[in-house]
């Protein structure tokens, strides 16, 4: 019998007077002991069976069919004060932001402690014990000093592992972590996963782990299911799904993955998930749309689930083909790079102070420590390190944002950082920036059309709405949306269309370097893999050179051919991708390199597997 | 534009828009509505009360006040004064204080602590005092009650708008349009003006119901509009020595200046709802 088992699990959702299942007859069964990874894209609804449980559906959303039983009891009819006493006792969660879950007027001491009274822990001796063994599991030295301070005071990493702490205290059964790491920085991932799966086996529990990364779930789960548009597509042994997966939608999403190892074209999902509100309108596989094997019968009627091994279901009649899909075999990333210097950053500092010069107490504090780089034409340079290193000053550094402290930044010969209006013009015409966050960068009042050629009304330029119209269809061609859309505005587009509108407006005037700052981090990985594809056709069409920064390694192995590490504010290490990544030499960029879970399903990942 | 539109659909909005409406066609329409001079004295008939009471006389439908002047009348004018300040104080304040809200919080740095120092010194004065000061230092008269109306409230705007402009200067789109080359004046006018307008009607019907109760008092005290300027602060005044006699000469002048300003408070809630994307989705 299993610790969680689901049968035909519903969640309905109320929008606008129509009823639409969020989750339709999810089933698993979940073994003690056992992680079970739930994966998928955002929106797929993964996150709806830890949010039932916690009874914390969002407004309108109900369990409204199947049955979701814990240790044989039934979880949804139990009495609701029996429900709440098995939550944080028997049953504990893991967040995905660490610093929101924690209370920041309290202490981590008073926290913890409040956490093992409701728990049942009687004397106030026993629960502070409790609290310093559980910290020291959590590899959390000085469990006394911590237990008085506040989270604020404490990194992102540190207060998740205070949080597994306070979750696994208690000896639960079932922990659900909802992914754990998103929120944290790359080089924190491995431990934090480690961590987990340490105190996963140390007492016995099961975890549901709800993650987007497939590499990252083949690595840590022993069974996965694989959820799309509110569906389970396919379900059974980790290591069996993602080496050999059987649903089409599984085998493209790992082939729309960039690769860390080799440089291969990516797979591109057309077009996007369903939203919700789309759903009632779909009949048969929600998936057909958008597979590469898709037959008349997947659009007739949604598909049973089938097995394809003892344990493993697939809900798709083409299960057999799914193999013969692969990856277009035509590289056309590695593009002729002419090895003249575009762009030349000579010494760039930049400094701020804090504090006052009059009152005593001014600090200073080094953002950016003497970087020197250059970009040729065409060329894709990736700028990687954690959160806090400097490289979004150095984009703003760039772009005119911010001005450095000293240094020089040379676009052909020319220096930008003199403070003339000759300067600014150069600037403006070949130094464009990408915004990491479209939500943000775009201005909910513009049309799209005024939107990407806002750099036709400029400074003194005057282009009739003729030329900007025609303009505008132009760049939304190009981008790969319909010209249409020149009229809508941008709250009308999804995640995806307004980053390729963001694109769009930088490369309106044709500048010959593009910064951009983090522009796939927020999207999901077939839209991601649509906005890299997009990105190397633009270079072939048009020509530029980017300056890329992320945190995700395997998007700079895959787009960029040179890579610069940044460390603390300093460049640690720059060398061609394949060098750097073969063979690293400061201890920083092997961090940063190691905390990538292997592309191969059933390979070791170093830093997990060692004791 | 499409707020705009979302919020006349609004019933807070349009029963508001009819209310001041309705004061505001008295107002422009005085001379033809009102049924007397509004200093048209008739000391034959001196505090009649109101037609339909015993003893009143349909020539004078609210009756006459100590002189024998047409309450009707006098209050149909004083809409006049009350709406003339409403208007153009409001704007006058929101000007100034845009002005430098915009510059304050778009620029910062020493601009921004040198606008922020006047503010805050400004705002330490009461308010009431500080306009009564003005008004003896300017004497009386509608143009002087706008001006020390102005003059006080300013600051308002000036501290409401700088946080707004703060949120929306930090949005990357402004970023974005100074790097596609945008001046300042451009990225002021263009980006960030179009976000902070919604807030910025919002805080001049809501300066208006100020205005209107500031000019009131003014009047009152016998320091806002010439004495013969009818206003309602004055006729409230006039009223309060015969308020035995006539407790109506009373009643009408200040349900004149409570419907105003609810009119206007409404219109400033209903905007507030409808324009404000934070509240667009909850309230109504």
């Amino acid at each position: 019998m299993g610790i969680l088992s689901a049968h035909d699990f519903t969640v309905t959702a109320r929008l606008d007077d129509a009823v639409v299942p969020a989750i339709r007859g999810l089933s698993f069964d979940l073994a003690p002991g056992k992680i079970l990874g739930l994966v998928g894209e955002s929106g797929a609804g993964k996150s709806m069976v830890g949010r039932a449980i916690a009874q914390l559906l969002p407004p309108g959303f109900a369990v409204t069919g199947g049955s979701l039983s814990f240790e044989g009891r039934d979880f949804l009819a139990m009495a609701p004060a029996r429900r709440r006493a098995l939550l944080g006792r028997a049953i504990a969660f893991i967040p995905q932001a660490p610093l929101s879950a924690l209370n920041p007027v309290l202490t981590i001491g008073q926290q913890f402690d409040e956490h093992l009274a409701r728990v049942g822990r009687r004397s106030r001796a026993q629960r502070r014990e409790r609290a310093l063994t559980m910290l020291a599991a959590a590899q959390l030295p000085n469990g006394a000093t911590l237990l008085a301070q506040y989270p604020h005071q404490l990194s992102g990493g540190m207060c998740q592992r205070v949080l597994i702490a306070m979750a696994f205290a208690s000896n639960p059964r079932l922990v659900i972590a909802d992914e754990p790491t998103t929120a944290l920085d790359v080089t924190m991932h491995p431990q934090i996963i480690r961590l987990i799966a340490d105190m996963q086996k140390e007492h016995g529990t099961a975890v549901i782990f709800i993650t987007h990364d497939l590499r990252l779930a083949a690595q840590i789960c022993d069974d996965v299911v694989v959820m799309y548009a509110g569906r389970a597509v396919e379900r059974g042994p980790a290591q069996s799904v993602l080496s050999a997966p059987a649903h089409p939608y599984t085998r493209c999403l790992q082939l729309a993955n960039p690769s860390m190892t080799e440089r291969r074209a990516l797979y591109v999902i057309p077009d996007q998930m369903p939203s919700l509100r789309q759903l009632p309108r779909l009949s048969g596989c929600h998936f057909a749309p958008r597979c590469p094997v898709v037959i008349e019968d997947c659009r007739r009627s949604e598909p049973p689930n089938m097995k394809v091994a003892s344990d493993h279901v697939v809900a798709c009649i083409r299960a057999e083909t799914t193999r013969q899909i692969s990856a277009p075999s035509p590289s056309i990333i590695a593009s002729a790079v002419v090895e003249r210097p575009l762009l030349q950053v000579d010494g760039l500092e930049k400094r701020y102070a804090e504090g006052s010069r009059w009152f005593g107490g001014l600090r200073e504090t080094v953002a950016v420590k003497s970087a020197s780089f250059s970009i040729a034409e065409n060329e894709f340079v990736a700028l990687v390190g954690e959160s806090g290193s400097g490289k979004s000053t150095i984009a703003k550094l760039l772009v005119g944002l911010e001005q450095p402290t000293s240094g020089r930044i040379l676009v052909g010969g020319q220096d930008l950082t003199e403070t003339s209006t000759q300067a600014r013009a150069l600037r403006i015409a070949s130094l464009q920036m990408v915004f990491q966050d479209p939500q943000s960068a775009l201005n909910p009042r513009r049309r799209l059309a005024s939107i990407v050629t806002q750099a036709m009304e400029a400074g003194s330029r005057h282009a009739t709405s003729n030329e900007r119209q025609t303009r505008a269809q132009e760049l939304l061609s190009e981008i790969g949306l319909p010209t249409d859309f020149t009229t809508r505005f941008p709250a009308q587009l999804s995640g995806g269309q307004r980053q390729r509108i963001n694109i769009a407006r930088a490369l309106c005037s044709l500048p010959k370097v593009l910064v951009a700052d983090e522009i796939v981090s927020g999207l999901d990985v077939s839209i991601q893999a649509q906005l890299l594809n997009l990105l190397v056709r633009l270079r072939s069409e048009l020509g530029f050179a980017m300056l890329f920064i992320s945190h995700d390694l395997s998007v700079v192995r895959h787009l960029c051919s040179r890579v610069l590490v940044m460390y603390r504010g300093e460049i640690v290490e720059q060398g061609p991708i394949e060098t750097v990544f073969t063979d690293p030499q400061h201890p920083h960029t092997r961090a940063l390199l190691s905390s990538v879970p292997p592309d191969e399903p059933a390979a070791a990942w170093p830093i997990f597997a060692t004791p | 534009m499409r707020a705009i539109s979302r919020s006349l659909r609004s019933p807070r909005v349009m029963i508001a828009l009819g209310m001041i409406l309705c004061i505001g066609c008295a107002a422009v329409f005085a001379p033809s509505i009102a049924p007397h001079d509004p200093s048209e004295q008739n000391l034959v008939s001196l505090l009649l009360p109101p037609a339909w009471a015993s003893g009143g006389d349909p020539a004078f439908p609210l009756g006459t006040d100590s002189l024998g002047r047409c309450v009707l009348s006098r209050l149909i004018y004083g809409a006049r004064t009350a709406m003339t300040v409403a208007v153009f104080a409001s704007l006058g304040a929101m000007l100034i204080g845009s002005v430098l809200a915009h510059i304050s919080g778009y620029f910062g740095g020493l601009l921004d602590w040198i606008i922020g120092r006047a503010v805050d010194v400004w705002m330490s004065f009461p308010p009431v005092i500080l306009s009564l000061i003005l008004m003896v230092g300017l004497g009386t008269g509608l143009d002087k009650v706008i001006l020390a109306i102005i003059l006080v409230d300013w600051t308002r705007f000036c501290r409401v708008l700088r946080s707004e402009v703060l949120i929306v200067t930090r949005r990357d789109y402004v970023a974005a349009a100074r790097l596609l080359g945008f001046t300042h004046w451009q990225t002021l006018i263009r980006e960030v003006l179009p976000a902070t307008f919604p807030l910025l009607i919002t805080l001049v019907s809501l300066e208006m119901a100020i205005a209107v109760v500031v000019e009131a008092i003014l009047s009152f005290v016998g320091l806002g509009v010439r004495p013969d300027q009818p206003a309602w602060g004055q006729m409230i005044a006039d009223a309060r020595q015969y308020v035995y006699q006539s407790p109506s000469n009373l009643l009408f002048p200040m349900l004149a200046i409570f419907i105003t300003v609810a009119a206007f408070n409404l219109l400033g809630d209903g905007l507030r709802r409808t324009l404000d994307v934070r509240l667009a989705d909850i309230g109504r």
